[in-house]
């Protein structure tokens, strides 16, 4: 399983599969804590200083994440804000989950999420989280189930202490042997 | 038999009326919708002129033959959507670098592509998904370790 972060794909470009062609770069992600998936991009156009982009990418209409672009089938994908879900088109201020302690339900705090882990080559899945421990570290904890979001807190299994990482590569195991556990898919 | 652009690039074009030399090959086009050579470039900078693909008589080893030297058009930058394919940025459909396209081989005789070389692969054509002025995508295969096709 190859994993990449939210990070790492602000700026990637979006290229077409029919076309060859860069027709924008990705300016932010817009992930719904809730549902634990991107639910789209905001967009810059193409080359240095050259501005926000107006219209949006949603999820749905992404051909695969890669880790040197973000591939779209044609330009069409490429939505205006009013014709795309309110989530994406007018996302609420508050669901934005970075800063928030993930706590399990036992009261333990695992740390701070710093960022987004996505899996590369999927449509905008969102399997983990890369926390700043409270030691100081840093950590990565698969996201399999969580028990409540709000603008502050993330509620996480207690099981998830156990999988607790220290990077991406350990993070694609755990997500597999954590499913496995709870007898997912 | 099969030829490549690598290979064909400099190779002389004579016009098949009068035995003269036109000069000589700089680029190959591709239509990648249909997979295939579309246009040839002879010559460079601003004497560089174009020929369709159906004026190629001869596509030889030594030689480039055209059936005569007023197929050559001038070359209308504006009008090129065939793609030169050769040292474009390889990406796969998911999205992750695979190189840049080294080579394309293709049938002579009737301008199909047959293989697109990235590195010390060779994709068949079929692999060739979309090109344009950032990448050339290819199918998810190529990311496939090497000696499984």
């Amino acid at each position: 399983m190859l994993l990449t972060t939210a990070s790492a794909v602000r700026g990637l470009p979006v290229v077409t599969v029919t076309g060859g062609e860069d027709v924008a770069e990705i300016r932010d992600i817009v992930y719904h804590p809730e549902a634990g998936r991107v639910v789209g991009f905001t967009l810059n156009k193409r080359g240095r200083l050259s501005g926000r982009r107006r219209e949006v990418l949603p999820a749905s209409a992404v051909h695969a994440i890669g880790r040197d672009a973000v591939m779209v089938r044609d330009v069409d994908a490429l939505v205006e804000p009013d014709a795309a879900a309110d989530e994406l088109g007018a996302p609420d201020r508050d669901r934005n989950v970075l800063g928030d302690d993930v706590v399990t339900e036992a009261g333990v705090s695992l740390g701070v999420i710093k960022d987004v882990v996505l899996l590369v080559g999927g449509t905008g899945e969102v399997v983990g989280y890369q926390l700043e421990r409270p030691s100081g570290g840093e950590g990565y904890i698969p996201l399999i189930a969580q028990l409540a979001v709000s603008g502050a807190a993330l509620v996480v299994p207690n099981a998830t202490e156990e999988f607790v990482r220290d990077d991406l590569i350990g993070l694609g195991a755990a997500v597999d042997e954590f499913r496995r556990r709870l007898d997912l898919p | 038999m099969t030829d490549s652009f690598a290979g064909a690039i400099g190779r002389k074009v004579l016009s098949r009326a009068t035995a003269e030399e036109v000069g000589n090959l700089t680029q190959l086009l591709v239509d990648v919708g249909a997979r295939s050579v579309a246009q040839l470039v002879v010559g460079r900078g601003r004497k560089a002129r174009l020929v369709a693909w159906a004026h190629v008589t001869g596509f030889g080893p030594d030689a480039v033959m055209l059936d005569d030297a007023a197929s050559l058009e001038a070359r209308d930058a504006d009008a090129a959507v065939d793609i030169d394919l050769l040292g474009k940025r390889a990406l796969s459909e998911v999205g992750n670098d695979a190189g840049k396209v080294d080579d394309v081989t293709f049938d002579p005789e009737t301008g199909a592509l047959v293989g697109i070389v990235v590195g010390s692969r060779e994709h068949p054509a079929e692999a060739l998904l979309g090109a344009g002025s950032y990448a050339a995508v290819l199918g998810a295969a190529v990311e496939e370790p090497a000696g499984e096709d």
